[in-house]
């Protein structure tokens, strides 16, 4: 009982965030329930996106209906890898990647072979719902599949590693990269068994990781260190995610990146209720940090100034940029 | 915000304030007991007549029976007499029964029954009383012996109340000459009274005689004389061989006045002897059956004034929110995970049905065995709708299939899984088998057993008899549960798991 006192008082003291703290003070304050369809829907986020001019993966088709599942071959077209996305699915589920096809066969990511069947009765699962938050019918999304950066041969084992920057009211507060492992087949949820490695927000170099809620330094799968390594494109990563405020309107958001090898950084979506675990990989609280932009947000409303993206991204590399390892 | 905290704080304290309020009038003001093992005394009361009646003339015989205005209330009144008519009459605050019969010879026994209790209202009912009253004729000797007593005792009093039991002080004092010669010899309770009466006559105050009976089981008793007078606002009682003010509680009042308790026409030897049991009762029974024997119903608007079948049902209903308010603690302040948000309180309704040690295994079983068909149906490729039709049609097999094998072997607690909601099980089997998917055998076992324990914890605090007693008879504790509720939607501090989750912060900090 003491020891879990301490525990408490320890862990307020460094400004670590809880689930309940989450929710009452920003996911519910800050993110109106009726835009919550603009995250949910990867279709909506990806229209918005490309009507703000964001760059998102190219979007080849959606299917709605079971009678367009016929048009699956004319969405494709002549295309040999593409990737088939639940609209509204959560936690990577229902996603399937398709890396190469020959004759009437596909090569998923994974190597397995699959027929034309099977990717069939695939969309059609999604479009029941199977995969979809709550169970609604669904959309079934055919977007250009992203190859990661060479960067990340050496730091990540299959699947795409991506970039998670929580933005708070369109300051970016804390950026983490994620990795999948071999546990987490290929997934780049940390829930699954995926690496988060912790970023700086001035730099664009890796921090230490975490790995099922422990501090790590290497890749389980590689044995490569994850921390020390530079992020290319990094101020890019940080404007692309600073305009997901003006792009969804939500006040505190995911952010979830790629970076491709031939299109750069690309948005692949946002998240209405980002994990906490960031803040492991970080090894900081994010309450100090969403307290210090909160001071700074009521300032320029004192002063009556609001400021653009990039000088957002500028004020949060400021205050919480340069990081020294420890 | 910091408005819309004052708000919700505002909010809180008036229902916290509002339930406590409620339950505080319904306990103190109302008197409803506390816990349902609170019992009532209930005084059966029996007067036995007896006498001998003349063969030649018609019979009346005449008896008081309590007014009950006061501080009781009947529940049953009977008269037991064979070949007598009974009426009751009430004059100058008295009731009186009586028996009549145009003949009757011998040895004759008439009884009288009083079931009464305590009245459950405090309220006062407005007493009238007189407050002046004329001069008693007094002449010679005993009038000057009477003003020599007058005297003194208007020196040493100075209202009715003192003046009163001044009186009965020195009518007490037998070594007076004066007290002495107005007794004339007689020292009995009924002469002291007399001359207490005369003295107090003379000072134009009121005063009653009034006959009392004491409510003590199983001792044989007469009714005992006591002095009242109204003082304006209320009757005081003196007892008139003490001088004692105030009616002790356990005293009935029976009649009042000068008359005999009883009085036979065509009869001789009339004796009345009073026995009396007290038996308890259930305090909420009690308060019922006395609504039905007064104007007061205090019970009318709370739920024991639904139909008993409707009631039993809303005995289960209350005790929703004591279930819905554990998942609350156990997932927002623990931390512990559950499927689905009220799932654990539904299946804690459906361990009322099979008790809670059968009622987990059962769910063990019927889930494990449905997760199995659940993993054998994913390979067939179905859609959504069509296999969960299948997993329900199966879990109701299941369910049958138990039932039979149980019964066959004689156990009967089996059929009690009928009324398991098949419903909840399937939907249990669907989302555990989706968790097990996307997250992997491990947390799903982890939310299954977190469901368990959470349903578990909840059926046991909502069926406490004493708990659903409480909330059942002061339903306003739901307010304080909402209050409760309220400010846990903005509570903030850790989840008792989280302090778990990030102890690397703390690993880091010592090192």
């Amino acid at each position: 009982m003491f020891g879990l006192i301490k525990t408490w008082k320890a862990l307020e003291a460094r400004g670590i965030m809880g689930i309940n703290r989450r929710n009452a003070d920003y996911v519910l304050k800050y993110n109106k329930r009726n835009l919550y369809p603009i995250v949910d829907d990867k279709i909506i986020t990806k229209e918005r996106a490309l009507a703000a001019g964001i760059h998102v993966p190219e979007m080849y088709g959606v299917i709605e209906t079971e009678k367009q599942i016929d048009k699956l071959d004319e969405i494709i077209g002549g295309r040999s890898d593409f990737v088939i996305k639940p609209a509204q699915g959560a936690g990577g589920d229902g996603i399937l990647v398709i890396a190469d096809r020959f004759e009437d066969r596909y090569r998923t990511v994974s190597g397995k072979i699959i027929s034309h069947e099977e990717i069939e009765h695939q969309i059609s699962s999604i479009l029941t719902g199977l995969y979809s938050l709550g169970g609604h019918r669904d959309r079934a999304l055919i977007e250009y599949r992203v190859t990661p950066d060479q960067i990340f041969k050496s730091i990540s084992y299959e699947g795409v590693p991506d970039i998670r920057i929580i933005v708070l009211m369109g300051y970016p507060v804390m950026a983490m990269l994620r990795l999948p492992t071999r546990q987490s087949g290929g997934k780049a949820n940390l829930h699954q068994g995926a690496i988060g490695v912790g970023v700086d927000l001035a730099t664009g170099v890796t921090l230490r990781g975490t790995w099922l809620n422990k501090i790590i330094s290497k890749h389980p799968d590689t044995t490569n260190a994850v921390d020390g390594v530079q992020l290319p494109n990094w101020d890019g990563f940080m404007k692309l995610a600073a305009n997901c405020y003006e792009l969804c309107g939500l006040g505190y958001i995911g952010v979830d990146m790629v970076l491709d090898q031939d299109k750069g950084p690309l948005i692949l979506e946002l998240n209405a209720r980002p994990g906490l675990n960031i803040q492991i990989a970080n090894d900081c609280g994010l309450t100090q940090r969403t307290h210090a932009i909160e001071a700074h947000i009521e300032m320029l409303a004192k002063e009556g100034r609001s400021e653009d993206a990039e000088q957002r991204v500028k004020v949060a590399q400021g205050l919480f940029g340069h990081v020294v390892p420890h | 915000m910091r408005s819309l905290t004052l708000h919700l704080k505002v909010l809180i304290t008036v229902l916290v304030l509002l339930g406590v309020a409620i339950t505080a009038y319904q306990i103190f003001a109302l008197g409803i007991p506390v816990t349902e093992d609170e019992t009532d005394d209930l005084w059966n009361i029996d007067a036995k007549v007896e006498f001998v009646a003349s063969s030649k003339d018609p019979v009346k015989v005449q008896m008081f029976v309590p007014p009950l205005n006061r501080d009781y209330v009947s529940l049953n009144e009977s008269f037991i007499s064979n070949n007598y008519g009974v009426s009751i009459n009430r004059a100058d605050g008295n009731r009186k029964v009586t028996w009549s019969a145009r003949r009757a010879s011998g040895n004759q026994t008439l009884y009288y029954r009083l079931v009464l209790t305590k009245r459950y209202s405090t309220e006062k009912t407005k007493i009238k009383g007189p407050t002046f009253r004329d001069s008693q004729a007094v002449e010679g000797p005993e009038k000057i012996a009477a003003e020599a007593l007058m005297a003194p005792i208007r020196q040493h009093s100075a209202d009715v109340e003192t003046f009163v039991g001044e009186t009965i002080k020195r009518v007490n004092n037998l070594n007076d000459d004066n007290v002495k010669l107005l007794l004339a010899g007689d020292t009995s309770s009924m002469k002291k009274a007399q001359v207490i009466d005369l003295l107090l006559s003379i000072a134009h105050v009121p005063l009653e005689k009034v006959h009392t009976i004491r409510l003590v089981a199983d001792t044989p008793q007469t009714p005992e004389l006591w002095l009242r007078s109204f003082n304006g606002n209320d009757w005081l009682y003196f007892n008139p061989d003490t001088g004692e003010q105030g009616l002790p509680n356990d005293r009935l009042l029976w009649w009042t006045g000068d008359d005999n308790l009883i009085s036979v026409d065509g009869g001789k030897k009339a004796s009345v002897t009073f026995s009396m049991n007290n038996s308890e009762m259930n305090a909420i029974r009690l308060a019922k059956l006395t609504d039905e024997n007064t104007d007061a119903d205090f019970l009318e608007y709370s739920l024991y004034g639904l139909p008993l079948q409707t009631q039993q049902t809303f005995m289960i209903m209350v005790m929703i929110p004591i279930g819905v308010l554990v998942i609350l603690v156990l997932r927002n302040l623990i931390g512990i995970q559950t499927l689905g948000t009220f799932t654990p309180v539904l299946i804690a309704l459906a361990f009322r049905e099979t008790q809670l040690g059968f009622g987990i295994v059962l769910f063990t079983v019927i889930t494990a065995l449905g997760l199995s068909l659940r993993s054998y149906l994913e390979h067939l490729k179905l859609q959504m709708l069509p296999r969960l039709s299948v997993v329900l049609t199966f879990v109701v097999v299941l369910i049958a299939a138990i039932s039979l094998f149980s019964h066959k072997l004689g156990l009967e607690r089996g059929l009690s899984v009928a009324l398991f909601p098949m419903v909840i099980l399937t939907m249990t089997i669907e989302r555990l088998s989706i968790t097990w998917e996307e997250r992997g055998g491990g947390h799903a076992m982890k939310v299954a057993i977190g469901t368990l324990f959470a349903a578990s914890l909840a059926h046991l605090l909502m069926t406490v008899p004493e708990a659903v007693y409480f909330v059942f008879t002061f339903p306003a504790v739901l307010l304080i549960l909402v209050g409760f509720m309220l400010a846990m939607g903005r509570y903030r501090g850790y989840r008792l798991t989280e302090l778990v989750r990030f102890k690397a912060f703390l690993k880091k900090a010592d090192a």
